[in-house]
Order: structure tokens, then sequence, then C-alpha cells
């Protein structure tokens, strides 16, 4: 038992006095890469929705291979982002979202098309990309309030592009109903927001016209943000993603 | 004198050392298996091939999409993620939560190895016997290689043992190879095991023709991929690692359904009790297909994996046995067919939309004498594949009613909730009305129903508002044993066969293929071999027949494989490479049929609605291909992540 004891103590001041403090070699993350995405035609923030399933900016470091392995981040649902723990270094920057792509390949993955950056990020780079939507969602009107407690809305889909890939069939039209503003396919409550869904090339009639859906009926005792998101049988980055309108809130008190 | 015992020890050794190191003894470590005890006698490779067999990526009862393989403990299973069923403790669609990378190359590196060295001994094996086992090789390759392929797409392919400290990290760090050249290399492989394997094996062994029926479901998938899929990916060497041109499906195609004619005449589908016109004796038969699985004597059965007492059991029957049947382990339940999977059959009354027809022309309920009264048509294989309400299992009579409806019948009964609500049926007006009386769990209150007559609101095996019970009005009948005494329904108790590849699969792939090809323009002959092919399992299943060879369509193939193969662990699977479950499951909640007695004319009711637990659906695309375990990716940047993880 006492030998026992002894090894404790023994292997206890071993390890104090080779406990030691290391500091990292290499200085924190502390360079920004901020910016914003817009649509190409109006200049507008491209709407979209917060996590993974909006728009995920891509980066790929070239300082120290050529073949790195991406780091994504997410972009906030005005289309801006803004990252302020990125290495210093050189970066290929392409944003993924519902938009057609910056990079596109030919079947034989020849580049066809390449309007992603490459820039060093030093300090603050702060870069903006133009991109055209597969879908724009407007609002014709203001939400109005029904009797029954329901709300009904008014939109307005069309196309964003004219690049024949992306004119594939409009699959659903979705009112999101939410009780904070961050409303979206990944933050809804669905007892109270509305789905539409299309069948085969039924959803490209609605283009260009006014679509007017009603959510279920709601409580009168809040205020509600409703959004509205569209999106056509294109996947990106392998996940079918939403356009949106911007966010409006309905006060029902 | 310690000290001197010190002092002699160091010298010996010093001393010893002095001698040893200049006799070389040359003899190898007794103390390690060397390769000639292994490869160098029958029993030897016995075990090494026992291993591999067991660590074959087999989506077997011991099989979860949250746990992966050889668990125990699967109370979810994927029947529940494919819309066949929907249970208590699946909340709605998933995708596996588990990578399988590096289990499968540690495996293939064992056939590999086989590969490379057993030919060495075959003045011990002889020449046949050493093209069988290394031909066995081959298919347990192309077998894991499939199961890295449906998840992954494209992944390294390693086709010798890897020799690591010779070569260094880098050289090792292999990419992904594009997703065609994976499946081509699994075309190659199960092409080289049936060149090379007997025609003949043990149970639970693969041969000739089990390597082409497995090749027959890995070309039907890879064929599927190259057609419906829209997701691509390259690597940063440029290489296809998602996605396969869609010039290449009819060759897949064509591939699978060779493969699958290669079984014609070596396996038939089971037919021991079955007779023309009487549907309880095709009910039996297909009830045997399952019970008769043990038999030597089967004409169906292609590969199987056994399990057996104390040593190799599952719980499949513990966890989805009816509430009725409940054992010791106290589960059960967890498998409950929905309403839109029993549509598929055929023999129950449907109205216009195809959909039960619950309902008469004035939107009420229909009366029925029983539960059973609407399912007594249904062809065989829906009764021994569910357990309808009020039919019977294990000498009982599974009990399945919702509650008692005690509200007045005059002018009929109108539905109880709004078709697509989601409502409970304790916040439904006709509750709030004191019309329905419902079961809290299965501690019942009965209810006087007539003077005298007492009544349990709920049946034995549910539904009640809460707790464990039936949710869909049907439960499991397939693949549970029903010769097991309810005190032995345990977890660790079974020891029920599972039958990974039986002829009617094979069937289905070669009639799939076939009706891909010629909706391709690839000829005519292919419609009419699917016919066939469709009408043999239509036939033994007790389905109607189709008029004719124009009746063949792909989506008669596809709903035929749906009802052939359900609960076997296949839909799933067959969902996603179709290309189809994203459609499937948007926001979907699935439907239920709810039994309710009406206590004023002694009848019963059938409430079609959506599932009360309102579990909704929604398959993220990304998962069509799954996320490679970030880990596999930090050991070897050149592998890059699929897209949207």
């Amino acid at each position: 038992m006492r030998t026992i004891k002894q090894l404790i103590w023994i292997a206890l001041l071993v390890g104090s006095i080779t406990a030691c403090v290391e500091i990292d070699n290499y200085d924190e993350p502390q360079e920004t890469l901020c910016g914003k995405i817009v649509d190409k035609k109006t200049g507008n923030p491209f709407q979209t929705q917060t996590g993974s399933d909006g728009i995920r900016i891509k980066l790929l470091e070239y300082s120290w291979s050529d073949n790195p392995t991406p780091y994504y981040f997410n972009c906030m649902q005005d289309g801006s982002f803004n990252n302020t723990k990125i290495f210093k270094g050189n970066y290929n920057i392409e944003p993924l979202g519902a938009f057609v792509p910056l990079l596109i390949k030919d079947a034989g993955g020849e580049v066809v098309k390449d309007e992603t950056k490459t820039v060093d990020i030093s300090g603050v780079t702060n870069l903006t990309f133009e991109v055209e939507p597969f879908l724009n969602v407007e609002w014709v009107d203001n939400p109005a309030k029904n009797a029954d407690g329901t709300v009904t809305i008014r939109v307005k889909v069309t196309r964003g592009t004219d690049h024949p890939d992306y004119q594939k069939n409009l699959t659903d039209i979705y009112l999101f109903v939410s009780n904070n503003s961050y409303v979206g396919n990944n933050n809804y409550i669905s007892n109270y927001s509305t789905k539409v869904t299309y069948s085969g090339a039924a959803g490209n009639d609605v283009l260009g016209t006014t679509v007017s859906i009603t959510t279920k009926a709601l409580p009168s005792d809040r205020v509600f943000y409703l959004r509205v998101g569209a999106r056509i049988d294109v996947m990106t980055d392998g996940i079918q993603r939403y356009n949106y309108s911007t966010i409006q809130s309905v006060d029902l008190r | 004198m310690k000290r001197y015992i010190f002092l002699v020890a160091v010298l010996l050794s010093v001393a010893g050392a002095g001698f040893q190191s200049c006799v070389n003894i040359e003899v190898e470590p007794i103390n390690r298996v060397k390769d000639t005890e292994i490869f160098g006698s029958e029993t030897g490779l016995f075990t090494y091939r026992s291993q591999m067999y067991c660590e074959l990526p087999i989506e077997d009862f011991k099989y979860a999409h949250d746990k992966l393989f050889n668990d125990h403990n699967c109370t979810k299973s994927i029947n529940s993620l494919a819309g066949e069923s929907i249970s208590r403790d699946v909340s709605g669609a998933a995708t596996e939560a588990v990578g399988y990378w590096n289990d499968a190359y540690t495996l293939i590196r064992r056939a590999n190895y086989i590969i490379e060295h057993l030919p060495e001994y075959e003045s011990i094996h002889g020449q046949d016997r050493i093209k069988h086992l290394v031909g066995e090789a081959y298919f347990i390759r192309a077998y894991t290689y499939y199961a890295l392929a449906k998840r992954y797409g494209g992944v390294p392919i390693v086709q010798r043992v890897l020799q690591y400290p010779e070569e260094s990290i880098e050289e090792l760090q292999l990419p992904r190879s594009s997703e065609e050249a994976t499946w081509d290399a699994i075309a190659a492989d199960f092409d080289l095991a049936i060149a090379n394997m007997d025609a003949t094996s043990l149970r639970g062994t693969a041969n000739k023709y089990v390597a082409a029926a497995y090749k027959s479901r890995a070309m039907l998938h890879a064929g599927s991929i190259a057609k419906y899929n829209t997701i691509t990916l390259r690597d940063n060497f440029n290489t296809l690692v998602c996605g396969i041109p869609s010039t290449r499906a009819n060759d897949y195609f064509k591939q699978s359904y060779d493969a699958a004619k290669l079984l014609d005449g070596k396996y038939s589908l089971y037919l021991k009790s079955w007779k023309s016109d009487d549907k309880e004796a095709q009910y039996k038969n297909f009830l045997e297909l399952f019970s008769q699985n043990k038999s030597a004597d089967h004409p169906e059965i292609i590969f199987v994996k056994d399990f057996s007492e104390p040593e190799s059991v599952s719980s499949w029957d513990a966890y989805h046995v009816p509430l009725q049947g409940k054992g010791p382990s106290g589960y059960s339940q967890e498998t409950n067919p929905t309403l839109d999977f029993i549509e598929l059959f055929d023999g129950i009354e449907k109205d216009a939309s195809g959909k039960f027809a619950n309902l008469d022309a004035s939107g009420n309920y229909r009366y029925f004498d029983d539960t059973m009264e609407p399912f007594l048509n249904v062809e065989p294989r829906l009764r021994a594949t569910v357990i309808l309400p009020g039919d019977v299992w294990k000498n009982m009579i599974i009990e399945i009613r919702r509650g008692i409806y005690t509200g007045s019948i005059s002018g009929g009964i109108s539905r109880f909730l709004a078709e697509n609500a989601t409502t409970a049926y304790t916040s439904t007006q006709v509750y709030k009305d004191n019309k329905l009386v419902l079961s809290a769990d299965a501690n019942q209150k009965p209810y006087e129903v007539s003077p005298g007559v007492l009544m349990n609101p709920a049946g034995l095996t549910g539904t009640f508002n809460s707790g464990t019970t039936c949710l869909t009005g049907f439960s499991l009948r397939k693949l549970l044993d029903e010769s097991i005494p309810t005190e032995l329904v345990r977890e660790r108790y079974c020891t029920t066969s599972w039958v990974d590849m039986r002829y009617a699969e094979v069937l289905l792939n070669r009639a799939e293929a076939a009706a891909e090809l010629a909706s391709a323009g690839e000829g005519n002959a292919y419609r009419a071999d699917a016919y066939n092919c469709i009408r043999e399992i239509r036939q033994r299943a007790g389905a109607y027949p189709l008029s004719g060879e124009a009746d063949l369509t792909l989506d008669v193939v596809r709903n035929e494989r749906k009802k052939e193969l359900a609960f076997e662990h296949k839909a799933w699977w067959d969902l996603r490479r179709w290309r189809t479950i994203e459609k499937e499951q948007n926001a979907r909640v699935y439907r239920v049929a709810m039994p309710f007695y009406v206590k004023e004319n002694g009848k019963y009711i059938f409430d079609v609605r959506l599932d009360e637990k309102n579990k909704k659906y929604t398959f993220n695309t990304k998962w069509y291909y799954q996320e490679i375990p970030s880990s596999e990716i930090s050991k070897n940047p050149n592998i890059i992540q699929n897209p949207g993880y």
C-alpha cells in the first residue's frame, strides 16, 4: 500500500515538472472576409435563408496546397456574409445557392464559366458577387388579414435567369410563417404555413401570374413574420434550394 | 544482497546480448499466427472466410440506419423511412447516422489478401478449390464496394494489398475514383466471381449463381443512377465522383438483365403449398416462403444469413410483434404499416381516386360488420405481409380499434375531421361533444355498449391516445416467427434466418431492367420478358393478373417490387436509386385507417386520416450521396466530401 502511495506521489511530482505552457507558433486567424450576394439585374440583396441550405460560401485555400480541403461558412438571410476569423492567405471563393452557379463545367469536366473570385485575404476583404437567381419572388401587396384568423398574401414568381439549363419546372411555392424574423425553410411553424406543390410542368403556368396563398388560422395575440419561398427542380450542392421574397410582418394583436 | 543480484543480472544480460548478436536462429515468432497456418489448411481457411462473411455489410435484422451493421438493439428499421410503415421511434425522414467506410476497407483488404496469396497454396488445396475461393473473394469485394457505391458514389478502388510502411502515406492517400469506374469495378469483380466459383456451395456462402444474382441487383442500381441522378460533383483531379453519364444507363441495365437470366432454371419461386384459385393455400404458401427458410430444400433462397441461439441472435421479433404478442422484454409494435402501403395491393374496394373506399356516396362513413370485412378479398400476399385488423396471428385475433362512436347515426356519420387534418382525436369536436369514447393507454376502462355488455374502448393492440400502441390500424406479419411462444419473444433471442437474396428479387431485377430497356427502345422482346416475370410473381402472390403485355409499364414493375419485397429493407434503397423519394417525402404525412365501433348499430367504421402523431417526412436531397466520415477526409486530403456537407 505504501509503495502505491509513493508511486502516486512520484507520478504527480513528475507530472508537475513536465507540464508546460506551449504557445501555438501560428497567429490566430484575424482577417475578415465580408461582402454580399446581389441580384445581377436589379442589384438588390439576394434573399435566402440562414444555415447551410441557404447560401454557403466555399473557400479553397491555395496558400499551402493545390488540392485543398474546402472550408465552408454560411451567408446571412439578406445575402451578406461576414467572417472575421480567416487565416491570411490566398483563397478561391465561390458562393453556392439558389442561383446560376458561378463555376460551371461541361459534361467532360471542362470549365465553361468561372465567375468565382481568387484573392489574397488580408485585413478586411470585401467582395460583391452578382448572381442570377433561379426565381424572383415579389410581393404584389401587403398581407391581408381575414375574418377567420388566417392571412392571405399575394406574390408573383418569375424566372430570374434565361440560362437554358435553369428553366426547370417550378415544383412548389411555400408560405412560411414564423414567430421571429429568421423565417424560412429551416424555421417555420408547420401548423400555420402553407405549401403549394405542383406536379410536372403544371407549376410553370403560374409563373408571372399573381398567386395568392392563405395561412392556416393564426392566434391573434402576437406578431408573425411571413415569407414566401419558391424553387425549381434543380439541385445546387446536393440540395433543392428556395428563392425567397423579402420578409413581411403582420401584427395580429 | 539485492545489489549483488542486480549486478549479476546486468552482467548476464550484457553478456547474453553479446552472444545472441552473432547467432541467427531464423525461427519465425511462435506467438503469431502465420499465413501457412491459415491458408495451409481447410480449417484455417474456414475461420478466415467466416470472418469475412460475418463482416459482410448485409442489411439484416441487425441493421438499422442509426446503428449500421451487426447491432442487437435495432428498434428502428429503414422500412419506416420508406413509407412502408411508421414507428414511434422514427420521427421522420432520415439517412444513415453512421458512416460505413473503415470497416469496408478492412474487409476489402482481407479479400485482396486472399486474391494475392491464396494461389501460393495450390499444392495443398488443388486448383479447383483455389479457383472457387479466389472467386469468393471477388464476390466479397464486389458486395462491399456495392455497399460503398450506393452510399457515397465514387470511392477509392483498392484492388491489391496496400503495403505500409513500404509505401509512404502520401502514396497511399488514394483519391476517389469516378462513380462510373466504381460501378464498373463492381461489375468486373462479380464477373470474376461468376467465372471462378463453383455452381454450388455451403449454405450461407456464395457461389456462381449467388454472384450473378447480386450482379443483377448492383447493375440495376448503377443503371438507375445513370438514368435518374441529377447531382454531379467533380473533385480537384476533375474526376466525376458523383454522377454517371446517362449514356451508360442502357449498358448497366443490360448487364443487370443478363446476370439475372443466368439464374433461369437454377432457382424458382416457392410454390410447395400453392394452389390456384385457393386464397388460403396461397396465403399459407407465402408465409411458408419465410417460415421454411431454414429448410435445405427451398427453391427460392439464393443467399441467406442464418442466426442461431445462443451465439448469433437478433431481436427482430421482440421489437416488431404486435402489442398483443409483447414478450418479456417489453417491446412491441415498432412497425406499423401505412394505409398508403396497404393500398398498393389488390382486392380492397377503392374509390375513384384509387384510395380505400371508407365513405359512401354522400361522404358519410360506410358500415362494416367487423374490422376484417374490407379486407376479405385482398390478395393473399397482403395478408401474409401485414396483420390486418381482426386477423389471426399466433392463434389470437389481433384486435385493433381506435374507439367507440356513441353518437346518433341517423342521417349517417359524417367525417370526424377534415381531409388532411392532423388533429388528435381528443381535440376534435365529435370528442368534445362526448360522441367518442377513447382509451388513454393500455389500462382501459370498459364501456357499456348495450345493457350488460362491456367493451374496451380500444382493441387489445390499440390504438390508444398515447404509449406503445398500433399507430396505423395495421401491424407487421412478414418475417415474424409465429412459432415462438410469447414468453420467448425476447431481445437477443430471435433466430429467424435473413434471406438477403431470393429468386423473386432476381425476377423483379430482370423485369425492371427489361422494362427500362424496352422504354429506351431496345426492343419489345424485353417488354414481353418483363411481363412474364411479373406475371409469375403476381400469380404466386394471388394478385389480379395483368390483362396483357400492354399493361406492363415501369410503374407496374416498381409497384410489384414494393409489394413483393416489402419490409425486407429494400424499398428505401429503391426509392433512393429511382430518385423519387424526394417527391414522395416532401412534407409527407402518411395515412392511416382507424377502426371505430359504432354503439348504435354494432358495426364498424374506418376513419382514414393523416397519422395522428403527425410524423412529417421530408427527404433532404443531399442524402442521395451520404456524408463521407470527416475523419477519413482528415486522414486523406485527396478525398473530396460529397455535395452539401
